[in-house]
């Protein structure tokens, strides 16, 4: 992955995309390691640079807590919002699917960092509120469906 | 005369009873064979207890891989309502063995 191919950096010219990139750090993953856990502090925002990470609630299933699969992120795509958001903890776990590697982005740098240039602090945040608008209309939509289904089993 | 009538009628019927017990006692009643056309038949009319009683046990494992393909699949139709958001797309249908057409079978 390229730093111009990150979703976080959409708009951004290359220059200022590498001046953010510049601020993170490289995490390599072995596969079936965690890389965050539900309810930890979410100190980073992370952008997978290579590899396939889960995200992940824990589910009761037949008695047993699971971890079961909320969604998947690949190269370019950014993990870790709640950075971002108060109370800044983490409300999923992350887990490498394969060998992967993601670029962790330390909160106090990259804020400091949009004190100093608003613009490019726009620009992030507006790409960070599209992502998350997104997720919230499609889960909103699996939301509905579930609940038709209950609808249907109970009226059936 | 009628009493002598009675009299011969409540003999015959103690005479009666008491041949009938002497060729019954000493034999044990056989037990109940179920029929075998009726074991063929449905044992209810609108559901089989059979059944209910001998649900089929899913291993987690099995049941984990078709949470995870549930969501998959129901991801993947959320995002096509997201594109193209109308009421069928919000109610498609997916092959998920969780849903519930698949569900009620």
């Amino acid at each position: 992955m390229s730093v111009s191919q990150a979703e976080l950096l959409n708009g951004l010219s290359p220059a200022q995309a590498a001046q953010v990139m510049a601020l993170a750090t490289s995490i390599r993953l072995a596969s079936g390691s965690t890389l965050f856990e539900l309810g930890a502090a979410a100190d980073s925002l992370f952008v997978v640079e290579h590899g396939r990470i889960s995200l992940t609630l824990p589910m009761q299933v037949c008695k047993h807590a699971q971890d079961v699969l909320i969604e998947e992120r690949v190269p370019g795509q950014a993990i870790g919002w709640s950075a971002l958001i108060p109370p800044h903890r983490f409300t999923l776990k992350a887990t490498a699917l394969l060998d992967s590697e993601v670029l962790s982005i330390p909160r106090d740098a990259l804020t400091a960092y949009f004190e100093t240039h608003p613009d490019v602090g726009y620009v992030v945040t507006r790409n960070a509120a599209e992502m998350m608008g997104q997720r919230l209309q499609v889960f909103q939509a699996m939301w509905l469906r579930e609940m038709q289904r209950v609808v249907e089993l109970r009226t059936s | 005369m009628f009493l002598s009538v009675m009299t011969l009628s409540l003999i015959g019927v103690a005479v009666a009873a008491l041949l009938f017990a002497a060729a019954t006692r000493g034999a044990t009643p056989a037990p109940p064979t179920p029929d075998e056309r009726l074991l063929r038949l449905p044992s209810h009319f609108f559901a089989d207890d059979r059944a209910t009683h001998a649900r089929p046990v899913i291993p987690i494992e099995v049941l984990l891989l078709q949470i995870e393909r549930h969501v998959r699949l129901e991801q993947a139709a959320a995002e096509s309502f997201r594109a193209r958001p109308t009421a069928e797309t919000l109610q498609s249908a997916t092959t998920s063995p969780l849903s519930g057409s698949q569900m009620l079978n």
